[in-house]
């Protein structure tokens, strides 16, 4: 936990020295370099605990949801979504979803990024001219909502009154395998199912009709 | 040995960037990519549920988000291109048609 914001506290000052300080490049750099070995000395008696690791992620899954948001060239944005997809598939690993995990590899990070990067070539959209962000009365409004938002969800979060620990040997045998999810959906979920497959067909063909250049 | 509520605080962290950029970007390509930040998010809640309550209900749930979140960004991405050919733009302060 220290260490995340330690790493949160590196990147704010990394900002604010690459605003400031647009031409020299080098300097913010050497800088988070030095900011980054610091932290790892500091922090290297939890190298091998799994809330180093946890923190790490969490840490990288934060920093590239904030760089889809904030760069203006959206093929980085694609990339960094990317990015995240695999943190968030690595935080499925650690809560025992092992066929989720393998799931939001192949079908997200594989299948609809590959969507994603081929829509944004084909287009050849080009990095934003000074990345235009709505008017001013609207950024301030959607984050002071975001924020708001933010702060209510911690606070529910903060305020539940669940137990708190959760431990890997109380998982039942099979917990998050592919065979114990196959065996839910096919027989108690089953109409979800095919009404998916049917959600599927129809945004399959509705994509086709929308993206043709003329209909006849 | 883990605290559930980690995963729940990153989730709510993902949503909230998502949403926020949702709002404030104009770019239609990059909305799309902040509502599947936001809906990975919302996933991420649920496998941490589904682990808290020992239920592999939250992992079903995950499984058809993916599939509408697949067929969203098909049709999302389509309506795009369909945008594109006709305006030569992805901003979305330029589909202003229908605004009253």
């Amino acid at each position: 936990m220290h260490l995340l914001i330690g790493l949160i506290a590196v990147v704010v000052v990394f900002a604010l020295l690459r605003a400031f300080l647009p031409g020299r490049t080098g300097l913010p750099v050497l800088f988070l370099l030095i900011a980054g070995a610091t932290l790892v000395v500091l922090e290297r008696a939890d190298l091998l605990r799994i809330e180093f690791w946890a923190g790490s992620v969490a840490f990288v899954a934060i920093l590239s949801a904030l760089l889809i948001v904030l760069h203006p060239n959206p093929m980085v944005s694609v990339l960094f979504l990317i990015v995240n997809l695999f943190c968030i598939a690595v935080f499925y690993l650690m809560l025992q979803a092992q066929f989720l995990a393998a799931l939001q590899v192949i079908v997200y990070a594989g299948a609809i990024m590959v969507l994603f990067v081929f829509v944004v070539m084909l287009l050849n959209l080009k990095a934003e001219e000074g990345l235009h962000l709505g008017g001013g009365a609207q950024r301030g409004l959607a984050l002071a909502l975001g924020a708001a938002f933010a702060g209510l969800m911690l606070w529910a979060i903060k305020t539940r009154r669940e137990p708190p620990y959760f431990a890997p040997s109380s998982f039942a045998g099979g917990f998050g395998t592919a065979r114990e999810v196959g065996a839910l959906l096919f027989a108690k979920y089953l109409f979800a199912f095919e009404a998916a497959s049917i959600l599927l067909v129809a945004a399959m063909v509705g994509a086709v009709i929308l993206a043709k250049r003329k209909l006849e | 040995m883990m605290h559930v509520e980690f995963f729940l605080i990153i989730a709510a962290l993902l949503f909230s960037i998502g949403c926020v950029g949702v709002l404030i970007r104009r770019n239609a390509i990059v909305i799309l990519m902040c509502i599947e930040l936001m809906l990975n998010a919302v996933n991420l809640t649920f496998v941490a549920f589904a682990a808290e309550g020992q239920a592999m209900t939250g992992h079903i749930f995950v499984f058809f988000v993916m599939t509408v979140a697949a067929a969203e960004a098909a049709v999302g991405l389509a309506i795009v291109i369909a945008f594109f050919r006709r305006r030569r733009s992805t901003d979305v302060d330029d589909a202003s048609l229908m605004r009253w």
